[in-house]
This record gives structure tokens, sequence and C-alpha cells, in this order.
């Protein structure tokens, strides 16, 4: 059964903070979500060999510069940024 | 109804704007003013566009008043789910992550809509990233059932299937990865078509699980979807699974059946309710009088499908959801003193609960020695779950199931286990997971008046002969599997 330390330690390779007092009852929900998913372990199945649905495989396009969006659309969303680069502010 | 018994919304609109028995600014007001009224109570639009429906409107008016003809799609009034991009338009997935964000540029599918004069009314609700059934993740508040607003409209494309159904629009398009075309179009009555895996370009749909997700439409009736599907499913250079359609669906609705092996699995029938089990029987039957033939067949691997989609759906979004980082766009954090915690505190606050626990079992299981046991072991039954379908598809032409085992439930239900809001998925899953085509249709009411919906599964490509057997259905049941909510633009 997963632990309270396993859910600290996923949450934190998934970059999310979960407030200790939140903790117990996550421990509790993901303790129920991960038994849900233990469910397959009683399938018998082997190598079915399974990749993608359409057996498609990588295409590779002609390596040529074309087009691209222009820089300050990208920045919009970012309230312009600053010299034409994302902005993160220093801290601390 | 009209002509004939066919039901059809956009034909019907197409003609009279061509008629000049309306024009399309007049049509397009009229949704708008519909909107106005009835948004407060089913919460279906997130971001209403009135200047760009009228500026369209005005143009299709310039073309009709120049005698052009209209494209099929051209001049009807409809709405994209708010995962679907549209430059310039605030597209928020439902979430505050992404709250204010504006793409630069537009989904494949708006493009292709949108080069036909599509009239968009405004970017509809859904669960917050696509994750849930009942659209009540949404950080804006779900969308409600306009066949009775205390209860839900489903999920994730609650807010499509709510102003379809209460005609806050005449058709919408959706995202499916585990069912959410189907089971919102199910909950309020309507019809949901999820295409083949590959069929319509993913291109500028913000991104759940990858291998699963499809956009499609829902609409009031099956001519309807097989009319947006014909233009939407076109190849893409811009999503590497894109292959287009193999033929038109709207030429082969021939109202045909006779002879059809109709395929149902064992498996679909267990755990339903009386009513849904009901609804089904009768609809065999109806099947049957068409002279379809009903084979019923097992298909064991569909035990295993419900675990199989959440794992691999999770371990996708993990993945998906790892670039919301503050930086380039959506949500950041206030306070903070390094960059680890600024990114920390911006998911860990823009993130709403169901995303968070599904980015943390899509990142267990495929953790160092979880790996094999979930996510390998999950792809190995997938791969036995598409053989079962294929074998099934060796000795029937399509396939028929319950789109959703019970009817909309009421809004605000709460469990103590949240694996028991995802048993509602469990009819429309192992769909996704064989990337096969499906439509929902209405097959009836329980006894609260609340829609039944079945599905159509088919082959993969075969768009055309599940909407096909959709579409005798719908004429041989009419208003008892159908009825319109009075309520929107009454047309």
């Amino acid at each position: 059964m997963v632990t309270r330390e396993e859910i600290k330690n996923i949450a934190l390779l998934s970059k999310l903070y979960v407030p200790e007092e939140e903790l117990d009852t996550l421990t509790k929900d993901m303790q129920g979500i991960i038994a849900f998913a233990d469910t397959i372990q009683a399938a018998d199945v082997g190598d079915t060999g399974f990749d993608n649905i359409n057996n498609l495989s990588n295409v590779f396009r002609e390596d040529v510069v074309v087009p691209s969006y222009d820089r300050d659309l990208i920045l919009k969303n970012v309230e312009g940024g600053e010299d034409g680069c994302f902005l993160v502010r220093k801290r601390g | 109804m009209s002509e004939s018994g066919v039901r059809r919304m956009i034909a019907k609109l197409s003609r009279m704007l061509s008629e000049k028995q309306i024009s399309c600014v007049e049509l397009t007001k009229a949704y708008l003013d519909a909107i106005e009224k009835e948004n407060n109570k089913l919460h279906a639009y997130i971001t209403v566009t009135p200047e760009t429906a009228l500026n369209t409107a005005r143009a299709v008016d310039a073309r009709i008043a120049a005698g052009e003809t209209l494209r099929p799609l051209e001049g009807i009034p409809m709405t994209l789910k708010d995962n679907l991009s549209t430059a310039g338009i605030e597209t928020t997935c439902a979430s505050k992550m992404l709250q204010g964000y504006r793409p630069i540029y537009d989904a494949t599918v708006w493009k292709l809509l949108r080069e036909q004069n599509a009239v968009l009314l405004g970017k509809t609700n859904m669960d917050e990233f696509a994750m849930g059934s009942s659209c009540e993740t949404s950080y804006f508040g779900g969308s409600v059932n306009p066949h009775n607003t205390g209860h839900v409209a489903g999920g994730s494309s609650g807010g499509v299937a709510s102003a379809v159904a209460g005609n806050l629009a005449a058709y919408g398009l959706g995202s499916d990865t585990g069912g959410s075309i189907r089971q919102p179009a199910s909950f309020c009555g309507i019809v949901g078509l999820k295409p083949t895996y590959g069929a319509v370009s993913r291109y500028g749909l913000i991104a759940y699980a990858s291998s699963l997700d499809q956009i499609g439409p829902i609409t009031t009736c099956v001519e309807d979807a097989a009319l947006v599907f014909d233009a939407i499913a076109q190849y893409d250079p811009m999503d590497s699974t894109s292959q287009g359609k193999q033929s038109s669906a709207l030429p082969a609705l021939q109202n045909d059946i006779c002879g059809m092996k109709i395929g149902v699995p064992n498996e679909y029938f267990e755990g339903l309710s009386d009513e849904v089990t009901a609804s089904m029987n009768e609809a065999m039957r109806a099947y049957e009088s068409m002279g379809a033939q009903i084979v019923r067949f097992p298909l064991a691997p569909l035990k295993y499908a419900l675990p199989v989609y959440y794992i691999l759906a999770c371990a996708e979004a993990a993945s998906n959801l790892g670039r919301y980082d503050g930086i380039r766009y959506g949500y950041r954090a206030e306070n903070y003193n390094t960059i680890h915690e600024m990114i920390c505190k911006t998911r860990s606050e823009g993130f709403g609960k169901e995303v968070q626990r599904r980015i943390l079992l899509g990142n267990y299981v495929l953790s160092s020695g979880y790996y094999e046991a979930y996510y390998r072991k999950a792809q190995n039954l997938r791969g036995a779950i598409v053989k079962g379908f294929d074998e099934a598809f060796a000795s029937c032409d399509v396939v028929m199931a319950p789109t959703v085992p019970m009817t909309a439930f009421p809004c605000g239900r709460t469990h103590s286990d949240p694996t028991e809001d995802y048993l509602t998925d469990i009819c429309t899953v192992p769909i996704n997971i064989a990337g096969l085509p499906a439509v929902s249709v209405p097959c009836g009411f329980d006894g609260k008046g609340l829609p039944i919906g079945m599905q159509l599964i088919g082959p993969r490509f075969q768009e055309a002969q599940v909407l096909n057997a959709a579409y005798a259905f719908e004429r041989e049941t009419g208003e008892k599997s159908f009825q319109a909510v009075k309520m929107g633009v009454q047309i």
C-alpha cells in the first residue's frame, strides 16, 4: 500500500506542493486509486506487442527553415516579456 | 422533426439563410440573446464571442446578397469546447492555470470551420483539463443538464452538450479521451460522435492523453454529426497521427440496415441500471424489426478496460501537463524565492484537486519499480482489448452498447472514494483504448424524464457505417428517443 512518504516523494517529482494538513486525505485518496489500478494484476496477459493504434511510424519533414510565429506575439501571454525574452523575477 | 421523418438542424438553418427567411445577423443575434438569457441557468459558456460571431454573420449575409452558394456549415451558429485553441480568444481549459490565456494560433478543426464561415458564439465549459465526468471539476463551476437543471450535463464536454441540448448553439465540437463527447451527449439526450483515432487532427487541442484524445461533433441529430464530421476529418501534417477520413459520412446515411449484423458484447450488460437495460433491450428489438441481426459475443478483456484507461491516460497526462510551469503562459504564483518554488507553487495553486490526483497517479505508474507492473501491463492489456474488438468485427458490422450505465446524476454528488466517479466511464473508455469510432444516440428516457443513450461502434475509419446504423434507429424511433428542450432558440 502506498505510504504517506511515497506520496510526498511523487508530489515532489510532479512539482506539486501538498500542504501537510492535506497529506493524510491525499494519501487515502491515492491508496484507493492505486488499489483500483492494481486490479489489472489479476489479468493473465503476455506481451501483446502493442505500440500504437494505427501502426504508425515517425515521419520527418525536410530540414528546411520555414516561417514561425512572431516573437512579440508569443510573448503577449506574459505581458510582453523583457528584451524579447520570457521574464522570471529574481527573488530573495 | 421535418420532412420524411428526418431530424435535421444544420440543413434547415442553411436553407432558411439561403432562402432569405432570416439573415445570418438575425439568426446569430437570436442565439446571442438566448445565451444572455439562459447561460446563467446552464453555465454552458465560459466565454461568449459576440463580436467574432457578428463579424462572421455580416460576411455571410454579404455573400448571400451577392448570390453566392452557401457552404454546408456556412453561417451556422456553433460553439467550441474551451480546450480547442482559438487565436486571440481566451482558451482556459476550465482551469485557473489557463485563465486569461489567449492562443496565438487556431486549432486545425477551428481553422477548417472558420474557412467555411462557421459562426463562433463562444467557448464552452468542461471538466478542468477534460478530467472528469460531470463538468463539476471546472474552475468556473459545472454546466447543468437542460432536461433537469438539478442534474449534471456530464463531462468532460458538458458545456457543449448543455449548449446544444439547451438550443444555445446549433452544434459544437468537443473532445473525447475516455467518453467526454459521448457521455455528456447521452446525459443531455443528443448525438455525440467520437471519430476514429487519427481521423480528425488534434493540432491545437490542449492535450490530456495523446494516444486517446479525439475531437468530434456534438449535435441534435445524426445527419448533423455526419455533416460536421465530413468537414473536420481531413489529413493534417500538423498532427503526426492524422490520417483523415476514408469516406464521407453524409452520403452513407441511406436508412438501409437490412441484413446488418450488430454485435452485443455480454460484458457491456453488467452493472447497468434497470432502466438503461430495458432501453437497450428495446433498441435491440427495434433493430431486429428493421431487419438487422443481433449477435451476442464475449469480450473478456473488457473487464480490465477501466483501470487500463486510468493508468495510461494519467501517465500521458502527467507528461503533457509538465509544460505548465508559469513561465511562458498561464497562471504564475506570486510569492517565491527560487525557480523550483515558483514552478511548484504555480502548479499547486493553478491545478484543481482532480488534475493533481491524476498527475500523481501518472507519475507513480511511470516511476522506477512500478513501470512494468502498471504501465507496461496496461499497454499489453490495451493490445488484448484492440485484438478483441478486431476479432468481433470479423463477424459483425457494428457493435452496440450503452453509453453510460446510468442517467445523469444529481449535481453535487460526492464520494468518499474518487474512483467511484470513474465508473461512469466504464462503457466509453474501451472505445478510446481501441481507437474506434463510436456515436452516442438518444434511445429513451428514465422515469424522471432524463435521457438514455446508446453507442454504435465500428471498425476503425468506418464512421459512415456507424452513423448509418444510428440514422436508421433515429428515423425508426422518432420522439420515443429524442425530445427537444423548450429553451433557447426555437427553430
